[in-house]
């Protein structure tokens, strides 16, 4: 009896992660996301992204069905053969769903469904069915879903130091794939031979390339990983500050050396794609200072891109567009675009902090509530006829000024991306220090418990101006790239995306960290910005990552390094601390003083 | 001379119920003095109306001899009162180190632009804080010191908490501290270390303490004075003894005890 009950318990999750997998399977065809990924060959001329996509749901359910378990505090792997039992129970069900979704199509005819459903068409089934007929295919689709299952089952109870290189190696060859209008160009122009990496005709990884992928990543991060373990082993003095600070150094030198070197590599594409990453790197360093860093709730972010485009096109004189032509707009100064910055910055501190003074005393959901209205209410005005002779309203600003330092143009992708790229360390930097300074210890603490930091000596108020104008300066400084890059400012329903975006980098990245906020950039706009494949589905995309992060690594990609590496040590060095100096927290009854 | 905080006929009333009604109480420079009565007797609504979480409905707060009524309540911790809170109030995620240096900010001053261009006084002022910070954490020996400094403040254990927060309000330099049931929820030999911790915080920092206290062991042992309060009044004033025997109190206060 109580076996049984067991039994059922450590089934269920599979069940249940199954169904939602096949769900995800289904939703993923019908929306069209599986053919519209099928012309991207990744590997060879079989592995297309939308194959990947067609094995991820089985495989990611599996994966997150198999629960670690825990006993006595302690979270122990499962075992191999649980795991790959729920995975097959879970990426079998999945498989069923897609099948049996696959049948009752087929029951009704695609074209029926299709005139509701129009990204269900018989291309779709032929992927589907993997081009070997209904009852062939529905079998493929089942069999497929037990063995991913399987598979993801197992890798959930591998230990972590297998896991991580595999994982790892997997993801390099999938980014390689996706990487192939650029990786080819960079080892082309290093004169590189890459015809064993890259085919000249399917343009994805060939086998073999893809196999030389998955071996050098994976052994590397194993080494890598056996060398932290074994630097771990030893005690915590070993590890000099000053031999992690010189390694830091040189990454961060060699960092900024291949950002230097890589558009006179990739092309001007991947400047493209950099420059418009840029600008979203430094909107959302802006945000991070508020929502970050602040903890304050900011949605209407992208009203400071709006005022960071406004400021500069006008500051360096731009044209409207109007029945006769264009014309000058009745405000515009003529000056440069680098004399106009520091007054754009300036004008996103005062707008900030102008923003602030009325939000002071509310708090989460109200004062989320407030800046999202902040946002709609700029795009609103700048499209208004009230504000038209200046910001020529609905349709905008043309002819910014292209003319950088001398020679350079801000048209250039090239010149772009070196502009954008200095902004962006110059925040990345200003982000920095604050945040291990006075101001951010202050920020932090408010964020934390806002009446204690009050009780504190901490002047809330005060602390809550500066996060607002702090964080409107550096991203209006992203408006105001923008709007030299594309040369026009152009209104639209598009604020409440860029606001949408940039908060979506900022937790994707991480919450108060600079790196994961450059890392979220990348992935959210420089990856839809490689495929145009993605361009279509990019919201739908942002939806589930930001749903996927919230539940799995509520964190951010790259959270606080500090503090989980922290966390991970705690244990080791009380451990040594004890062995040093004896527990101080070892208590003895104390039967003399309590008899007083 | 003066008193360093003076209570006047304070008033504050949440809706109908009158959480304080006109309690007067002061503190002398270099006293400790006990706050005792009933749940619900108002003790920790007079502590945020001195430390300015509150507003007073009527009276008047003074310390040093200047009224703080209206005062933001970084104001009154820059004039030299820190307080505790009744349930621990730590900023769990930072570290127990940056907890502490949290206190230090009304006694610093560098800004933002002192941090980006990294100037020679915010560089001092910085290894200042800390280790003003490293002595306010010092002052409980061996516990909140090494490794511990830097983890994040929840990992600690309860006792530790109710230390770190003490910590960070002795590393604001206050004149006047406020200690909200410091040894709630700690153990015996816990709350007979941290009653010789109350005596050495007037001893060798020269404080002057205001403290709430259930334990009775740690009010007789610490208290110059004993005010007993209820209903947001004050019901009786002095030495332990004085207090201890004093009917008022017994019936409103320690009339539980007597009658179990």
């Amino acid at each position: 009896m109580r076996r049984r009950s067991e039994v059922r318990a450590s089934i269920s999750p599979g069940v249940r992660a199954g169904l939602i997998g096949g769900i995800a399977l289904v939703y993923l065809a019908m929306v069209g996301m599986i053919e519209a990924f099928d012309d991207l060959l990744l590997i060879g001329e079989q592995v297309t992204l939308g194959l990947v996509l067609l094995a991820a749901p089985p495989f990611a359910a599996a994966f997150l069905a198999v629960r670690p378990r825990v006993v006595g505090g302690r979270v122990e792997r499962p075992a191999p053969l649980s795991g790959l039992v729920i995975g097959v129970i879970a990426g079998g069900i999945s498989g069923a769903v897609i099948a049996a979704w696959l049948l009752i199509v087929e029951a009704i005819g695609v074209e029926r469904v299709r005139s509701v459903f129009v990204a269900v068409s018989p291309q779709l089934i032929e992927i589907l069915t993997f081009g070997q007929g209904v009852a062939v295919g529905t079998l493929i689709l089942l069999l497929g879903g037990m063995a991913l299952g399987a598979l993801g089952g197992v890798w959930r109870t591998l230990r972590h130091g297998l896991r991580l290189p595999l994982s790892v190696a997997v993801g390099a060859v999938l980014l390689m794939g996706l990487l192939q209008r650029i990786a080819p160009t960079i080892l082309d122009e290093l004169s590189v031979e890459r015809d064993w990496l890259y085919s000249k005709v399917t343009f994805g990884l060939t086998w073999l390339g893809a196999v030389a992928v998955f071996v050098v990543t994976a052994s590397v991060t194993a080494f890598v990983i056996d060398r932290r373990e074994r630097a771990e082993a030893r005690p915590p003095e070993a590890g000099t500050p000053q031999g992690r600070r010189a390694t830091r150094t040189v990454l961060l030198l060699a960092l900024a050396l291949g950002l230097i070197v890589l558009p006179q590599l990739a092309g001007t594409i991947v400047s493209e794609i950099l420059g418009s990453v840029g600008v979203y790197v430094l909107l959302a360093l802006g945000l991070n200072i508020v929502t970050g860093y602040a903890g304050m709730l900011h949605l209407g972010f992208g009203a400071f891109f709006l005022i960071g485009a406004y400021s500069a096109a006008l500051l360096t004189g731009a044209n409207l567009v109007t029945a006769f032509g264009l014309v000058a707009p009745e405000f515009s100064a003529h000056l440069n675009f680098y004399v106009a910055l520091p007054i754009v910055i300036a004008i996103g501190a005062v707008v900030g902090a102008l923003l602030a003074a009325p939000v002071l005393r509310l708090r989460g959901d109200y004062l989320a509530i407030v800046t999202l209205a902040f946002g709609q209410i700029a795009a609103i005005l700048v499209t208004s006829n009230w504000l038209q002779p200046i910001t020529g309203g609905p349709q905008g600003l043309r002819d910014v000024t292209d003319a950088g330092l001398s020679g350079l143009s801000f048209r250039d992708p090239q010149d772009f991306y070196y502009l954008a790229l200095a902004f962006c360390a110059l925040a990345a930097y200003v982000s920095w220090r604050l945040a291990s300074a006075r101001t951010g210890r202050a920020w932090n603490a408010m964020r934390e418990d806002e009446q204690v930091a009050d009780a504190m000596g901490v002047n809330t108020p005060r602390y809550k101006l500066l996060a607002f104008a702090i964080g409107g300066a550096i991203g209006s400084v992203g408006g105001a790239l923008f709007a030299v890059k594309v040369g026009t400012v152009q209104p639209g329903s598009f604020e409440i995306l860029v606001s949408i975006t940039t908060l979506a980098i900022v937790i994707l990245g991480g919450l108060g960290s600079v790196p994961g906020v450059v890392v979220g950039a990348l992935v959210l706009i420089g990856l839809p910005g490689l495929l145009s494949q993605f361009e279509e589905y990019r919201l739908l995309i942002y939806g589930g990552v930001l749903v996927a992060i919230m539940i799995l690594r509520p964190q951010g990609l790259i959270p606080n390094v500090r503090r989980s590496r922290e966390l991970q040590e705690d244990e080791r060095t009380q451990d040594a601390w004890q062995q040093i100096f004896g527990e101080p927290e070892a208590e003895q009854e104390p039967a003399a003083e309590e008899a007083r | 001379m003066t008193p360093l905080l003076e209570v006047v006929g304070i008033t504050k009333h949440f809706g109908g119920l009158y959480a304080l009604a006109g309690l007067d109480l002061h503190v002398d420079e270099g006293e400790i003095v006990s706050v005792i009565g009933p749940n619900g007797a108002g003790k920790s609504t007079l502590f945020n109306v001195v430390t300015g979480l509150y507003e007073p409905d009527e009276g008047e707060v003074r310390f040093q001899a200047e009224s703080i009524v209206g005062f933001r309540p970084n104001q009154i911790t820059k004039l030299g009162v820190a307080r505790t809170f009744q349930n621990v109030h730590l900023f769990p995620n930072m570290t127990v180190l940056e907890n502490a240096m949290v206190g230090q900010h009304c006694r610093t001053r560098s800004g933002v632009f002192g941090a980006i261009f990294q100037t020679p006084s915010t560089r001092r002022e910085e290894q200042l804080i800390r280790e003003r910070a490293k002595a306010a954490l010092g002052f409980f020996g061996p516990r909140l010191t090494g490794y511990r400094q830097e983890q994040p403040a929840f990992v600690l254990s309860y006792a530790n908490r109710r230390r770190l927060e003490m910590a960070r309000a002795l590393a604001t330099d206050p004149k006047l501290i406020l200690l909200d049931e410091p040894t709630a929820g700690m153990n015996p030999r816990e709350t007979l270390e941290l009653r010789d911790h109350i005596v050495r915080m007037r001893d060798e920092l020269g404080l002057t303490v205001l403290v709430i206290e259930h334990d009775m062991r740690v009010v007789k042992g610490v208290s110059d004075r004993v005010i007993a309060c209820d209903y947001g009044r004050k019901i009786a004033e002095g030495t332990y003894e004085e207090v201890a025997t004093d009917p008022q109190v017994i019936e409103a206060y320690l009339g539980t005890k007597a009658a179990g």
